[in-house]
């Protein structure tokens, strides 16, 4: 966690003088005469300094407690990457961003979700289930719940709650 | 004061109606579900419920939205008791007493605790809620520019200080990136669109509620998909009656909950969770039973429950009269007043009179309803938490990609989910708390508004912005939160108290 502040502050400090930056650029509409104290830079200007000075004193702290030494990391993320809790964040994030952003708006909203139900619960199933019955079994309890769940979802919303659909 | 009982009087008799009656009672139902799942929070559920409601009107849009609240909150004990895991970050205290007394097998009887706390405290923050806001939004008409400015500072900076636990840089950087994420898009006075580089989408801003579904739903998706599965407490439940003699036991420990837990919620965002932990404090120091807690003591129970749930009134109440969110949860229900057309803030007393009455009776509603389902719906209620999260997540998550999308029709916005989402992930993972980043994203643009309307009016003079006495005494308070955050500062009073002490009793 002291390497992960040490790392976070300095981007927090990246951020914060970023947005410092651009708000110096803003424009301040001096030809329209308008009150000085109005142009747009001002608070996020305040806020970025803020960000970066509240950052900075995170990387501080952090060095102090030897966050610094980064040395090794990238060799402990790469074996990481190899356990149970990384392996299911990265399935479930692949998954849930190829629906949101990938499906989404280029097929009809119904096969998108179908598709994505269907394959999330078979994917996260489909290790535990150890013969081939049993796999066959998550595989069409998966279809029958991406059936309904679109079926149910399509309805309930156009129907019932009038919402537009993606 | 008999005025507000004609508008109390008269708003309870226009929900006596079936079609009423009846979004009562599934709202909340629904509420407990979510409250139940974990990675479910009233946030969410209170985001996801304002944009399939958003077609309906005013009046019944709210009375489900703070259904679904009050419901979500109480639910969320379920899931402390049975799971050792807090349904909702609301119930983290619960966790300490419920899930030994639910070892022990006493989970029913837990439960009973619990559903009697929920209903009494949601109550009394009720109270509170009918008595101090007229008189909050009366004394707010006072507010200005400079007043404003410093609200929504103090806001952002006790947020953070209170809710990231031991650690207010972390709280405060939460808090000041949600101020700055809430400066992106065409600001309100020259409509110049900052931080947009030229795309119309950015212009427009990120929507609070697709921030919201994000950073309380993609977000939770995430970080139980990579949690190892949980464990259902097996075997028997035994009575979930609440016991009238518990009641009257700890009616002081009821009573002192349910203050500190409104006062908590009055608290710009700190909310619930808070509610809950200061309770639970207070009534292990002032117990006869102190060394029982943590162990499975009733009385434990009884406040963290207490406490969370008056938090909810109490949240409401600067939402009403400030128009300021005093929980995350409360910053959706903000948000869905402005949707269907209710201004909360100062005038609120004057432009929609009996509105803060309409909000009271709903609460009463929602705490029968609470009262109805916990007592008849525990058992068949605890199937929800037997639903692998294999099934159930893929679902929300659908259900958070309609939701980002429904209010505007905007893919756009289905990013803002996706990136936020994301972003709560990290920042929770790193131990940053998520109410100050939202209260920031909330409070953005009246800190923007208000600190160049104050310079404009003062001419460039900051010197209204601290003499002026409300404005004052708030600068007083932030500076002081500020100050007493700092560790070095924090141990060094502590020495000079506990000299000052030991030097008063050598006297």
């Amino acid at each position: 966690m002291i390497k992960a502040d040490f790392v976070t502050g300095l981007i927090f400090v990246a951020l914060g003088l970023g947005a410092l930056a651009e708000s110096l650029r803003m424009p301040r509409f001096e030809t329209l005469s308008v009150n000085p104290y109005t142009v747009p830079g001002i608070v996020p200007g305040m806020l970025g300094a803020v960000i970066a000075v509240l950052g900075l004193l995170l990387a501080l702290r952090s060095a102090r407690a030897g966050g610094w030494r980064l040395g090794g990391e990238v060799a402990r993320l790469v074996a990481l990457r190899r356990s149970g809790a990384a392996r299911r964040f990265l399935l479930a994030f692949v998954l849930t961003v190829g629906y949101a952003a990938g499906l989404i708006g280029t097929v009809p909203f119904w096969l998108a979700t179908g598709v994505f139900v269907f394959v999330f619960i078979a994917a996260f199933e489909w290790p535990a289930a150890e013969d081939r019955g049993r796999r066959r079994r998550v595989l069409a309890l998966a279809a029958v719940e991406a059936a309904l769940v679109t079926i149910a979802v399509t309805l309930v919303f156009q129907e019932v709650f009038l919402v537009r659909l993606p | 004061m008999t005025e507000g009982l004609g508008y109390l009087a008269g708003a309870l008799v226009e929900f006596a109606a079936p079609e009423p009656l009846f979004n009562v009672l599934w709202a909340t139902l629904l509420g407990i579900a979510v409250g139940m799942l974990p990675g479910l929070t009233a946030t969410l559920g209170v985001a996801l419920m304002t944009t399939l409601t958003f077609r309906m009107g005013a009046q019944d849009a709210i009375l489900i939205l703070i259904c679904m609240y009050v419901g979500a909150i109480y639910g969320g004990g379920r899931s402390a008791i049975l799971l050792n895991i807090p349904g909702t970050p609301a119930s983290a205290a619960a966790t300490l007493d419920g899930f030994p007394l639910a070892r022990a097998g006493r989970a029913g009887r837990a439960m009973g605790i619990a559903t009697s706390g929920s209903v009494l405290g949601t109550l009394i923050g009720m109270v509170f809620l009918a008595l101090l806001a007229p008189v909050l939004a009366d004394f707010a008409l006072a507010f200005g520019a400079f007043e404003f400015f410093w609200l929504a500072l103090f806001g952002v900076v006790i947020a953070g200080r209170l809710t990231a636990l031991g650690d207010p840089l972390k709280g405060w950087l939460a808090g000041f990136l949600g101020l700055l994420l809430a400066m992106v898009g065409q600001e309100g006075i020259h409509a110049y669109g900052r931080f947009s580089f030229g795309h119309a989408d950015l212009a427009g801003g990120f929507g609070l509620l697709p921030a919201l579904v994000g950073t309380f739903g993609f977000a939770e998706i995430l970080s139980v998909m990579k949690n190892p599965a949980y464990d259902l407490v097996r075997g028997k439940v035994d009575s979930v009656i609440p016991r009238l003699r518990e009641v009257l036991r700890y009616r002081w420990t009821i009573v002192r909950s349910g203050v500190i837990g409104t006062f908590m919620g009055l608290i710009p965002g700190v909310g619930e969770d808070m509610g809950a932990w200061v309770s639970y404090a207070a009534a292990r120091r002032a117990s006869k039973e102190r060394e029982r807690f943590g162990t499975g003591s009733i009385e434990g129970l009884m406040s963290a429950e207490t406490g969370n749930s008056a938090a909810v009134p109490g949240a409401i109440i600067p939402v009403l009269t400030l128009a300021v969110p005093g929980s995350a949860p409360s910053a959706v229900l903000l948000a869905a007043m402005f949707i269907h057309g209710v201004r909360p803030g100062p005038l609120i007393m004057i432009e929609f009179p009996g509105f803060v009455y309409e909000v009271v009776a709903m609460i009463l509603l929602a705490s029968l309803a609470i009262l109805l389902w916990g007592l008849l719906l525990t058992r068949p209620m605890l199937a929800v938490l037997r639903v692998p999260r294999e099934k159930l997540m893929p679902v929300i998550f659908v259900l958070c990609t309609i939701g980002s999308f429904a209010i505007a029709s905007r893919i756009f916005d289905v990013w803002v989910m996706l990136g936020f989402g994301l972003l709560g992930f990290v920042l929770r993972e790193m131990k940053y708390p998520m109410a100050p980043l939202v209260l920031g994203i909330v409070l953005g643009d009246i800190l923007d508004k208000s600190l160049r309307r104050g310079l404009v009016l003062s001419d460039g003079d900051p010197t209204p912005f601290l003499i002026r006495p409300i404005s004052a005494v708030l600068a007083a308070v932030t500076v002081m939160t500020i100050v007493l955050g700092i560790p070095a500062v924090r141990r060094g009073a502590g020495r000079l108290l506990g000299r000052l002490a030991g030097g008063g009793s050598a006297n």
